[in-house]
């Protein structure tokens, strides 16, 4: 299969390796400044490599051409320095599509920048901000045969919000300050609040200082939906005060809750993943608004496994308020098992 | 002998003892009825082990009867069941088919050739295929029989095939398998006729299962088999039921029964060998096919598919399900490589066959038939067999639009071609006119031609003019009515021409078609939106937009969101207008339904425009329209971000190759939290909020109480009475009705819903377990797979599901080798595996392998193999390994002669879990039984793991107590570094540690020992060494192998066959060679005892000094004696005598020794007399005695006797 440019580079990789087919991206920024691909994505190419076996990659000379034939998941031991350009999450998101499908259970530790404002943070061994780094993580994933058909279409109540503020190499009450500004939107919906704060010291600080808050909302049927805002990187950009973090997270909750859904937007394409590679039953998820890298990932998954998704909108009811509209997707899965386990 | 009757007893009635037992039985009913408490002791507890033990062992049995409940995925109308009918040659294979298509459809099917598909109930289909006589098409058909029609020539007795076929269908999975014995009428007794029976009964049992199901076919009546056990046998296949097999319901395949060569004339012309593209038609079975998947076609290769659609059934169920049986009409047959269903397959030619007999029910029962025989002419040019179908097609799906509601996918295909020709003239009736006469005459002319090639083909085979061909060319002349009828139709579907790509708009036309003015009005519409007029009106039914269209609304989408930027809406509720135009649309639709509402086919209209209401821009936003889809699909797929430009609005478009790669979603205009009217706009998604009705605490309280509300408090003697919220109702009752009894309806309905729930908590559920809830979990997803897509239309089911099993499918597969086509063979059964995600790569295997048990030679490693696994047959090179108890993978030379080994293999990736069997050739019979060997993948891996043990030998050049200097082992000094610190060995059993390598000579090394060396040791170092498997994957083509030569395909030869072939003897190895062992005598030192310790030592043991005996003293020697010529003669008569004497006397011995022998015998004889008298003698007195005492004992009983 053959592609165009880097959008979606993580999603194009990724379904290769699962589905087995190969991949040709050309065009790789080839109008930009600096053509070809970026430190991050060799990085990512690296990790891809490690976690599997008889890979093949050819890059031209620019950059601007990728060729992958991709390997057997094997998974194991793999210890990687992610890139400072994109947060560990970059990485994890697409480890996360795949541990489940390797040979040996995954056990990744990722070092790099754990928070950044552009990717989704991870909870941690050592923090580490942009742009330094210096963070660790530690994924772990136990292996499925088969995974069983996925049905989230009641996301129920909110019954409580939890939440992180860190802050490293900063004071410690920038963490105090972020907890107060965001309860006070948080606490005119539901009292249930409890927000952690988390300072981190030495050498599990990292190298760089910066702040930020992770907020999740858990509803009565154990969904959860999640925001999260990260101070501007050291010297890029607008400092931010800690105040209106908080106050731009809560925002961010709030709008994540009015999208709804059993799960929230940025692993909207995860649970779709998920759903396509399940035995060949239906499935069912409700979720918000597609975000537009969900709608590029249902693409590529009709071109990948050739599933469509039966999209039904649901609007919500007169008197209902429930925030806006959901989007109820169906799909019968493409009976994927994995071909890497061993059996004895 | 004979028993006496005697009397039987009487029971007494009356008197004490029949009241005594009357009281008896009254008081003991009870505890004799119950064992336990009758007999207490014999219950009890004897031993807590046994009580544990018996306990475990029920259990254990319970459990062992539990199978993993699997999802049901069977479709609703299922596609027919494969039966194979298979067996050796000569034993009737071909007679029982034709007896049992006979039986279900009463028509005679002279030559079989390809699967034959006949409906033999009312929900029932059948495709009988005949197996040949070849290892390969064994192979191919056990992997997609349902059942197996095992056919047995009794006389004969059960041949080898029958054997290796049974032992691939259990690697395969076994499907189900009815052997039938034939040929029992040539025996003429009928005791050896029943023991024959019974052996090859039990035969079979021991081989598949016991109990397996034996058919006896006992004679040939007018070369048919008798009625009545046809009858019976086909009773026995339409009863029987099947169990899915693992591979089977995990993938989708189609057993091809018609096959067609689509390649442009003109290419063939150029290049005689061409790659072909060919359009393959079957039932398909299995689980769902996506579009453009993988598949293997056993005997060619892999291919990706270019293009799957489906047709109308050609033989289809009964629509109604009656009581009775099926009536003849719909007792159907399909065989289309049988010339059944219009074609006979000749060498060169395909010949159109139309009975003549019964021609008005044909047509009526199959226009299937007509769509056949219109698709294929023989030698016609591609276009003009194109176009011919093209016009039957849409005349069908005309027919079927209305009374089915489907649309077959043909017309699809005719779209592609038609398109640009339809474009120009979707508004204009005379256009369309035009074209459908255009395309009409073009048809009859192909038709005429058809007729003239025929003709002339008679002409040429004018002397081999056979009746079957005379009966074809009055089948051919019979034939010319129906087509003459399509013309006559033509006219009618003019509105189906007129169509664009979408089957809404077809849909549309079709009504304009009947609604004139409607179609007026339609055309004004359209021709406002050619104008690009605001799209209020245009944007209609939405799924039909063409690309411009779609243009044109996302502008509009994009100019209301700059409209609304201020407003608090999202992207995604800005769509809303669109919506509102389509509402107002289907407003409008409906009153053009007013008209006529009995239309069969706007009804299908309307529930196809419902059903994108439900799913309106969203599936556009995502995937594109349906047309955009198929034209991606014809631009060969090089644009894949094509079909997204459409539609993507025009910011996103400039950044869309080099985005930023994130999976946040960022909302660009974003709620302002702080108003109050925001934030109550998701009050409800909190526990705070307002909850569902049927979910807030305040209505379930409300429930219960009127559940368990009625209750007297026994205290106080108050009654509580439920309050009942009919009080409320009845209020508002005189309002509404009707509506209140179904209220009150549907409330005592949950009530007694909710009660029985409850009571199912408290009692049922506690025993439930997890075996239970698993399968009460996997029915559930079953009636929602069933009920997801049902109510959808099966254009769109298409797309979401892939093509169910059971639809008769049409699959293009380009770029096919020409010998498919040139040598095709339809006695060959075709088979399209469609293969899942990434089972099209190659990899190296890990698998379990036992040598066959019945297979006389163990299997060497690296001599090529031929390996049946998943769809596929090809010929690799296996090595074989066994696992030593730390994990390592050995090589092995040989498999073992009676156990599993490992076996790794490059070839292509397959699923854990998969069986397979191995062949060591498919052409000819080499072997007595030809399957080498079966197993099992384990494993699949991009590496190899196997390794050989390597020694490499050293010697000791310089020996210095435990420490040696050892050469010749290692060549440099870096692969001396390399092997620091590891074990070695002498032959003798002392083990030591390379420590380091010397200078010179290059290669050796400095080692210690745990003993000091002798220079004549030897030293090794044991190692393992990787070893590779040669990449070796050669798929079996024997499909693509000359007609007649279909068995004969070779691969690769094994290195014995080879020096065989070509008379290469091997030179052994001297060294290897066995040669008698001589061994050199040691010779061995005298044993030196110093003087000190001799002189010391005790007599005994001094060595005793035996000196050599020297010469004897001239004293001591005896001097030679010299005789007189007088002594002389003295001695000589001396002589004489003593030899007289000495002979006398021998010859004496003998005579006496002769006497003697002569007295023994005489004795033995006197002897033997006497001994026998002796006998006799005693035998008289021993008479006598018995007498005597028989006397006595007479007497005295006598006496006694008397006595009493």
């Amino acid at each position: 299969m053959e592609f165009e440019g880097c959008n979606c580079f993580r999603q194009r990789l990724v379904l290769s390796t699962l589905s087995g087919k190969r991949v040709k991206i050309r065009n790789i920024r080839s109008k930009d400044d600096n053509p070809g691909l970026r430190d991050f994505e060799a990085s990512f190419i690296r990790l891809l490599d490690k976690v599997t076996n008889g890979t093949r990659i050819e890059i031209n000379q620019t950059g601007t051409v990728l060729f992958y034939q991709p390997g057997l998941l094997y998974g194991g031991s793999v210890e990687h320095e992610c890139n400072v350009q994109r947060s560990i999450g970059y990485y994890l998101e697409a480890l996360l599509m795949l541990a489940p499908f390797m040979k040996t259970p995954l056990r990744a530790v990722l070092k790099g920048v754990t928070n950044d404002p552009t990717d989704p943070s991870v909870s941690v061994l050592k923090r580490g901000m942009a742009p330094a780094g210096g963070g660790e993580v530690l994924f772990t994933c136990p292996v499925r045969r088969s995974m069983k058909p996925v049905h989230l279409t009641e996301p129920g109540k909110i019954k409580r919000i939890r939440g992180t503020a860190f802050s490293v190499r900063v004071s410690p009450q920038m963490a105090n300050r972020i907890v107060d500004s965001a309860r006070s939107i948080l606490n005119k919906f539901i009292p249930d609040i409890y927000i952690y704060t988390d300072h981190m010291k030495g050498a599990s600080s990292g190298k760089s200082p910066g702040f930020g808050l992770t907020l999740v909302a858990e509803t009565v049927n154990g969904t959860f939906l999640g925001a999260e805002v990260v101070s501007t990187p050291q010297g890029q950009g607008d400092p931010v005060l800690p105040e209106d973090l908080g106050r731009n997270c809560a925002k961010l909750l709030l709008e994540e809750v009015y999208r709804g859904g059993c799960v929230d937007s940025t692993n909207q394409s995860l649970s779709l993943l998920y759903m396509t590679l399940g035995q060949q039953d239906v499935s069912k998820t409700l979720l918000g608004p597609l975000s537009p890298y969900t709608v590029e990932f249902l693409r590529h998954i009709r071109d990948f496994f050739q599933i469509m998704f039966k999209i039904e909108q649901q609007k919500p009811g007169e008197d209902e308020q429930k925030g806006g509209e959901k989007v109820l997707m169906t799909c019968v899965g493409a009976g994927y098992s994995n071909i890497n386990k061993t059996i004895k | 002998m004979e028993k006496k009757e005697q009397k039987r007893h009487q029971h007494k009635h009356s008197g004490p003892k029949a009241d005594k037992k009357n009281r008896k039985k009254e008081q003991g009913t009870e505890p004799e009825r119950d064992e336990r408490k009758r007999n207490p002791r014999a219950f009890s507890v004897q031993s807590a082990v046994r009580m544990a033990k018996t306990f475990h062992r029920t259990q254990d049995i319970k459990t062992k009867k539990h199978h993993i409940p699997l999802v049901d995925r069977t479709p609703l109308e299922p596609p027919p069941v494969v039966v194979v009918v298979m067996g050796p040659p000569k034993v009737g294979k071909s007679t029982l088919i034709r007896c049992l298509i006979k039986n279900y459809t009463r028509q005679k099917l002279s030559d079989i050739c390809g699967p034959v598909t006949i409906v033999s109930g009312k929900k029932r289909r059948l495709t009988f295929i005949e197996c040949n006589n070849d290892i390969n098409s064994m192979i191919d058909l056990a992997k997609v029989a349902d059942l197996v029609l095992m056919l047995i020539d009794a006389s004969f007795g059960f041949e080898m095939e029958t054997f290796e076929f049974l032992n691939i269908c259990q690697v395969h999975g076994f499907p189900r398998v009815m052997g039938v014995l034939t040929h029992l009428d040539t025996f003429k007794n009928n005791k050896t006729l029943s023991k024959t029976k019974k052996r090859l009964k039990h035969r079979f049992w021991t081989e598949v299962y016991q109990g397996a199901k034996l058919f006896y076919l006992s004679g040939m009546v007018y070369g048919e088999y008798q009625t009545q056990e046809v009858k019976n046998l086909g009773r026995f296949i339409s009863v029987m039921k099947f169990r899915p097999l693992v591979w089977r319901t995990s993938h989708p395949y189609v057993v091809a029964d018609r096959m067609e060569d689509l390649t442009d004339p003109e290419d063939i012309r150029l290049n005689p060998k061409c790659d072909r593209t060919v359009s393959l038609y079957g039932y398909l079975r299995g689980t769902f096919l996506k579009n453009k998947c993988q598949v293997h076609i056993p005997g060619v290769g892999d291919f990706s598919v270019a293009d799957v659609s489906f047709l109308p059934d050609p033989c289809p169920l009964p629509e109604v399900i009656k009581k009775r049986a099926l009536n003849v009409k719909e007792r159907l047959l399909y065989a289309p490589m049988a010339g059944v269903g219009g074609l006979v397959y000749d060498k060169d030619a395909v010949y159109i066959d139309m009975p003549s007999g019964h021609g008005s029910q044909q047509q009526e029962v199959r226009p299937t038939t007509e769509l056949v025989q219109s698709l294929i002419g023989t030698q016609a040019t591609l276009d003009a067999k194109m176009a011919a179908s093209k016009v039957s097609l849409t005349c069908l799906m005309f027919s079927v639009l209305i009374v089915r509601k489907q649309n077959p996918m043909e017309s699809r295909e005719w779209d592609e071609r038609a398109q640009r020709e339809r474009r120009r003239a979707v508004f204009a009736d005379e256009d369309d006119d035009d074209d459908d006469d255009d395309d009409g005459d073009g048809e009859q002319e192909s038709d005429e031609e058809e007729d003239e090639e025929e003709d002339d083909e008679e002409d040429e085979d004018e002397e081999g003019v056979t009746t079957l061909k005379k009966h074809d060319k009055t089948a051919a002349e019979t034939a010319a009515p129906p087509v003459k009828k399509q013309k006559c139709e033509v006219p009618m579907e003019m509105p189906a021409f007129a169509d664009s790509d979408d089957e809404l708009e077809k849909s549309e036309e079709d009504e304009s078609e009947e609604d004139e003015s409607e179609e007026e009005e339609e055309n004004e519409e359209n021709e406002e939106m050619e104008e690009g007029e605001p799209a209020k009106k245009s944007s209609g039914p939405d799924s039909g937009l063409c690309s411009e269209d779609d243009d044109e609304d996302e502008e509009e989408d994009s100019d209301t969101d700059e409209d609304g930027d201020g407003t608090v809406k999202s992207k995604m509720s800005s769509k809303h207008p669109e919506e509102e135009n389509i509402d107002t649309d289907d407003a409008e639709m409906e009153v053009q339904n007013g008209h006529n509402l009995e239309d069969l086919a706007q009804k299908a209209t309307e529930a196809y425009l419902r059903h994108q209401l439900a799913a309106p821009n969203l599936r556009k936003l995502v995937y594109g329209t349906v047309a955009e889809k198929e034209e991606d699909d014809s631009n060969d797929e090089e644009e894949l971000g094509g079909l997204f430009k459409v539609n993507r609005p025009e910011k996103s478009k400039k950044v869309r190759a080099d985005a930023m790669d994130c999976s946040r979603f960022q909302p660009d205009n974003s709620h302002d939290w702080d108003q109050e009217e925001v934030r109550s706009s998701i009050r409800d998604c909190f526990v705070t909020g307002k909850w569902e009705e049927d979910k807030d605490a305040a209505t379930l309280l409300k429930e219960d109480e009127e559940l368990y509300g009625d209750f007297e408090d026994l205290e106080t003697g108050q009654v509580h009475k439920a309050k009942t919220g009919n009080k409320d109702q009845a209020e508002e009752a005189p309002q509404v009705k009707l509506d209140d009894d179904e209220v009150q309806k549907n409330k005592r309905l949950e009530k007694k819903r909710r009660l029985k729930e409850r009571f199912d908590a408290q009692y049922d559920d506690g025993d439930a377990t997890y075996f239970d809830d698993l399968k009460e979990e996997m029915q559930k997803q079953a009636e929602l797979n069933r009920q997801e897509f049902e109510d959808v239309d099966d254009e769109i089911r298409v797309q979401y599901e892939g093509f169910r099993p059971g639809m008769y499918v049409r699959v293009e597969i380009p770029a096919l080798p020409c010998e498919f086509v040139t040598n095709f063979d339809p006695h060959y059964p075709i088979i399209l595996g469609g293969l899942g995600p990434s089972e099209g790569n190659v990899g190296y295997l890990q698998m379990r392998l036992k040598k066959h048990r019945w297979h006389n030679r163990i299997l060497k490693t690296r001599d090529p193999l031929i390996l049946s696994l998943g769809w596929r047959r090809f010929q690799t090179i296996p090595l074989y390994y066994i696992e030593d108890h730390n994990g390592r993978h050995r090589l092995l030379k040989y498999t073992p002669e009676h156990m599993h080994c490992g076996a790794t293999i490059w070839g292509p990736i397959t699923p854990q879990g998969t069986g397979f069997l191995a062949v060591q050739t498919v052409g000819g019979i080499k072997a007595s039984f030809r399957i080498a060997a079966t197993g099992v993948v384990l494993d699949l891996d991009k590496s190899v793991t196997i390794v050989k043990k390597l020694k490499l030998i050293g010697y000791p050049y310089k020996i210095f107590k435990n420490t040696s200097f050892i050469q010749g082992m290692f060549n440099t000094v870096l692969e001396v570094a390399k092997f620091e610190g590891a074990s070695i060995r002498t032959v003798s059993g002392i083990k030591g540690q390379i420590k380091k390598a010397l200078r010179t000579p290059p290669g050796a090394f400095r080692a210690t020992f745990e003993d000091r060396l002798l220079m004549s040791d030897i030293v090794f170092l044991r190692s393992w060494y990787p070893a590779s498997v040669p990449q070796l994957y050669n798929p079996v083509t024997s499909l693509l192998m000359p007609v007649g030569q279909k068995e004969t395909w070779a691969g690769m030869r094994t290195l014995g066959q080879l020096k065989h072939d070509l008379g290469i003897r091997n030179k052994p190895n001297q060294d290897s060679l066995y040669k008698p062992v001589v061994r050199q005598v040691r010779h061995f030192n005298p044993l030196h005892i110093p003087k000190e310790l001799q002189k010391a030592l005790p007599f005994k043991n001094k060595p005793k000094q035996m000196q050599a005996k020297g010469k004897t003293p001239r004293d001591l020697q005896r001097p030679a004696v010299v005789r007189e010529p007088h002594e002389k003669k003295v001695a000589a008569l001396l002589d004489a005598l003593s030899s007289v004497y000495a002979y006398k006397n021998k010859k004496a011995r003998a005579e006496q020794h002769a006497k003697h022998k002569e007295f023994l015998k005489q004795k033995e004889k006197q002897e033997a007399e006497r001994q026998k008298r002796m006998k006799e003698e005693r035998k008289k007195t021993y008479r006598a005695m018995g007498q005597k005492e028989k006397k006595k004992l007479k007497s005295s009983l006598k006496g006694a006797s008397k006595d009493n």
